[in-house]
């Protein structure tokens, strides 16, 4: 019987080429993920496989519209087994791994840079979406709230929006460095 | 052929795609196989690169859906070209045989 085992681990999709090295590694190991998710994920050990893992970035795709086992099928078509996805947005592939190669999911530069740029404007949306709450919510406290009771909600609050801005910034300057260096390639 | 100037020049994935459609339709797998034996197997297609470059070639109606042939595998999606598809193919073959010539004139002169 195959053993499911659980990690806890986090990964930032600006780093997702990190993840999907540290997924091979385990794999190479014995440890082979099933489950992807943000923070946690499912393994399950089997000595007498080892993968290669891609991570793909794809919104939109879903049962409904037809597009998500169209998606599905063609990578399988390629030789990529559908692992599972997180948030729907994130999915998560495997194939056989094969001595000499590391086989990729874009090829070339154009389709890199593309699937960079797709991350990167997630990563503003959420930046705008996040800072409309934020003011919103700020200017309800300020003008229903007075004194120090004022300043106990804002003062958390501000700390962790501030967190999550530094967080999708970084995020989002990550990206641009990673298409300037293939653009100036 | 003036309309189609502004979706020149095609990355490699994208004409090689036209290329092999061209000939017939056909399904993701066969693509990617028919691009690396064209290329002498230096383009060779992930599946985010087929994936991304067909929906965009759909997108803009260069290649459509084409039925599948009967008692075939079902799930495989079939592609075909459109009349779009080869006149910006044409297109674009006409702007490689310009920069060809240019090239090959320049490398003749130069005495290589």
């Amino acid at each position: 019987m195959v053993r499911t085992e659980k990690r806890w681990h986090s990964w930032m999709s600006w780093d997702y080429e990190k993840e999907e090295r540290w997924l091979n590694e385990l794999s190479a190991g014995g440890l082979h993920m099933t489950k992807g998710g943000a923070f946690r994920s499912e393994f399950e050990r089997d000595d007498t496989v080892r993968y290669t893992y891609g991570l793909d970035y794809q919104g939109g795709l879903t049962k409904k519209n037809g597009k998500l086992d169209e998606y599905i099928e063609l990578y399988r078509e390629i030789g990529w087994e559908y692992v599972s996805t997180y948030a729907g947005i994130w999915h998560f592939f495997r194939r056989p791994w094969e001595p000499g190669e590391t086989p990729k999911l874009y090829t070339d530069r154009e389709s890199l840079v593309g699937h960079y740029r797709k991350i990167q404007r997630l990563m503003i949306v959420m930046l705008l979406l996040n800072a409309g709450i934020f003011c919103i919510n700020m200017t309800n406290i300020v003008s229903r709230i007075d004194g120090a009771v004022r300043w106990g909600i804002t003062g958390p609050l501000l700390v962790i929006y501030v967190g999550l801005f530094t967080l999708l910034g970084y995020g989002i300057m990550k990206i641009k460095g990673k298409i300037k260096k293939i653009d100036g390639e | 052929m003036d309309k189609w100037k502004q979706m020149l020049p095609l990355t490699e994935a994208f004409y090689y795609i036209l290329v092999t459609l061209y000939a017939e339709p056909s399904h993701g797998y066969g693509m990617m196989q028919e691009v690396e034996r064209m290329s002498g197997g230096r383009v060779k297609l992930g599946a985010g690169t087929l994936y991304t470059a067909l929906s965009t070639l759909q997108g803009k109606g260069l290649i459509d859906h084409h039925p599948g042939a009967e008692g075939a595998d079902a799930r495989r999606k079939m592609y075909a070209i459109t009349q779009n598809g080869r006149e910006v193919l044409a297109a674009e073959v006409g702007r490689l045989e310009e920069l060809l010539e240019a090239g090959r004139h320049a490398l003749k002169g130069a005495g290589l």
